[in-house]
């Protein structure tokens, strides 16, 4: 216990320094806001405006786990697909690999004119193809990279290969999945706010920053920017959080 | 033929065949192991000794030869669990607790939840592990992971256990005991064994027979019979042992004179 109290001080004390220096420089170079803001005054913005944070917070958190929902669904069920027929194998990869590739950036605008003007589809759209590739990589190499003797195990043992996956496979790629999904969860965050910067919905820390941003309220986008940055983290903790619960074994020395 | 456990003739395998990369791994193997008999198979490194041990289990088809395991073909042994199979590695599921390793077997062969474990722990206490049913495997030092797969191996109660140099990765004085615990076990259960090392001693230790291989092409050059009688604690250090280990030691060298008899058939070598 006592080692994980002294593992959190260090990066606290860190984030303490960088913003005591930030507001230093801010207040004794006189800098203005459209330059870059106090945190005194993003703190403050944050304070004053909390309801609004957390609903337009709670939006794009709302986009980013539909998206992480779709993706993670689309990763799993092709990785299988991928693993068990070798016909789908040479196609798929390179596939995943082309969405991998696909500019979100450019295809958001396209989206939102397939959808209708207030929509969330096509955000959640984006977000899923982001987060699709890291779950399927991941997923795909935890299938497949089974170890020779567990397999020949499950020869001995008569296995089907539906037991095999079941048995063996899945359970082995658990923590593939997990080192995926701690990736795509904050990406997931990300991939959903670049995505309510392109039209749609006047909703989301997306817009809300670029509006802000537009109306010269600096302190207003920045707490949004801290706002993005708690939802990220969050994120990331709670697939954390999953992660200890659920593969308790990940990370030990295995017995094979 | 229903006699005996293992009766493998003029056994073929090849790798590759045909291509430029041609391996013969096994050259017109013959070997039968009686009912409740102990054989080692020892050699050097590409002598075929695992790769026929994987052809017996089924887990590889042999290019030529006829094989049957327990009085039927390998895959119908290996459909029937009759066999059960240990490697070098333990090979237990780390998602799984001790107790649900074991049941691995029965799992596969659709026995219900109460059978399962009521089994799974008669297996642990014959292994001394009863304690440790609800442990996970990395909790497990080497040996003891050794001694869950071995019970996993028996879980079926086959006629015959496949072992591929399960002591390979242990220390020498856990391997002396398991080798102990594993003679005790076989006797008890009166299970076959086919046994694959490359420790001499070992190999003397456990066996009724002790087979000898040699590489390129992998074949059968002796037949090693030993005799001596019960296991104890004084059998390593006594003269019949040591005698049994230098004959092997010499039909490895390839100096012994072939030994041929005890119901043990050799390969042609013309």
């Amino acid at each position: 216990m006592k080692s994980k109290v002294n593992a959190i001080w260090p990066p606290i004390l860190l984030a303490a320094l960088f913003l005591l220096a930030w507001q230093a420089l801010v207040v004794i170079q006189d800098l203005k806001p459209y330059l870059l803001p106090a945190p005194s005054l993003i703190f403050t913005t944050f304070i004053t405006n909390l309801s609004l944070m957390l609903e337009t917070g709670l939006y794009t958190a709302t986009t980013a786990v539909l998206g992480l929902l779709l993706g993670t669904v689309l990763g799993i069920v092709l990785a299988m697909v991928a693993q068990r027929f070798f016909v789908f194998r040479n196609l798929m990869i390179p596939v995943a690999a082309g969405i991998a590739a696909v500019p979100i950036v450019a295809l958001t605008p396209i989206l939102n004119n397939m959808f209708d003007i207030t929509s969330r589809t096509p955000r959640v759209l984006i977000t899923a193809i982001v987060v699709f590739f890291p779950i399927f990589v991941n997923v795909y190499r935890g299938l497949t990279e089974v170890p020779n003797v567990q397999l020949e195990l499950m020869r001995s043992l008569s296995a089907t290969p539906r037991t095999v996956t079941r048995v063996l496979r899945i359970p082995n790629a658990l923590p593939f999945f997990f080192t995926g999904l701690k990736v795509a969860a904050p990406l997931a965050v990300i991939a959903a706010l670049v995505a309510e910067y392109f039209g749609g919905p006047q909703e989301g820390l997306g817009s809300k920053i670029a509006s802000s941003a537009a109306n010269t309220a600096y302190g207003r986008a920045w707490a949004y920017v801290v706002v993005a940055i708690i939802v990220g983290l969050a994120f990331y903790l709670i697939t954390l959080l999953l992660e200890r619960v659920t593969t308790p074994w990940a990370g030990r020395s295995r017995s094979a | 033929m229903s006699t005996l456990a293992v009766h493998a003739e003029g056994v073929w395998k090849i790798f590759n065949e045909g291509a430029n990369n041609e391996v013969t791994a096994l050259s017109d193997v013959s070997i039968d192991v009686g009912k409740g008999e102990f054989v080692s198979l020892i050699g050097p490194s590409g002598c075929g000794k695992s790769t026929l041990l994987r052809v017996i289990a089924d887990l590889i088809p042999p290019t030529r030869g006829s094989v049957s395991v327990a009085g039927v073909t390998p895959h119908e042994a290996r459909e029937k669990h009759q066999y059960g199979m240990a490697f070098q590695q333990a090979a237990l599921l780390d998602w799984r607790t001790v107790r649900r390793n074991v049941e691995l077997p029965l799992e596969l062969a659709g026995w219900d939840k109460d059978k399962r474990k009521a089994r799974a722990l008669e297996l642990l206490e014959m292994v001394q592990l009863q304690d440790f049913a609800d442990h996970r495997p990395w909790e497990l030092s080497g040996g003891m992971q050794q001694r869950v797969a071995i019970a996993r191996s028996l879980a079926t109660d086959p006629e015959i256990l496949l072992m591929d140099e399960p002591f390979g990765a242990l220390d020498e004085m856990t391997r002396e005991r398991m080798q102990n615990e594993l003679l005790r076990i076989s006797k008890a259960t009166g299970t076959s064994v086919v046994f694959v090392t490359h420790s001499i001693p070992e190999a003397v230790y456990l066996s009724n027979r002790v087979v000898v291989m040699s590489p390129r092409p992998g074949r059968i050059t002796h037949v090693v019979a030993v005799d001596l009688g019960e296991r104890n604690e004084d059998t390593r250090e006594s003269d019949a042992f040591y005698d049994s280990v230098t004959a092997v030691r010499e039909a490895l060298r390839g100096r012994a004179t072939p030994v041929g008899e005890g119901g043990a058939r050799l390969a042609e070598t013309s």
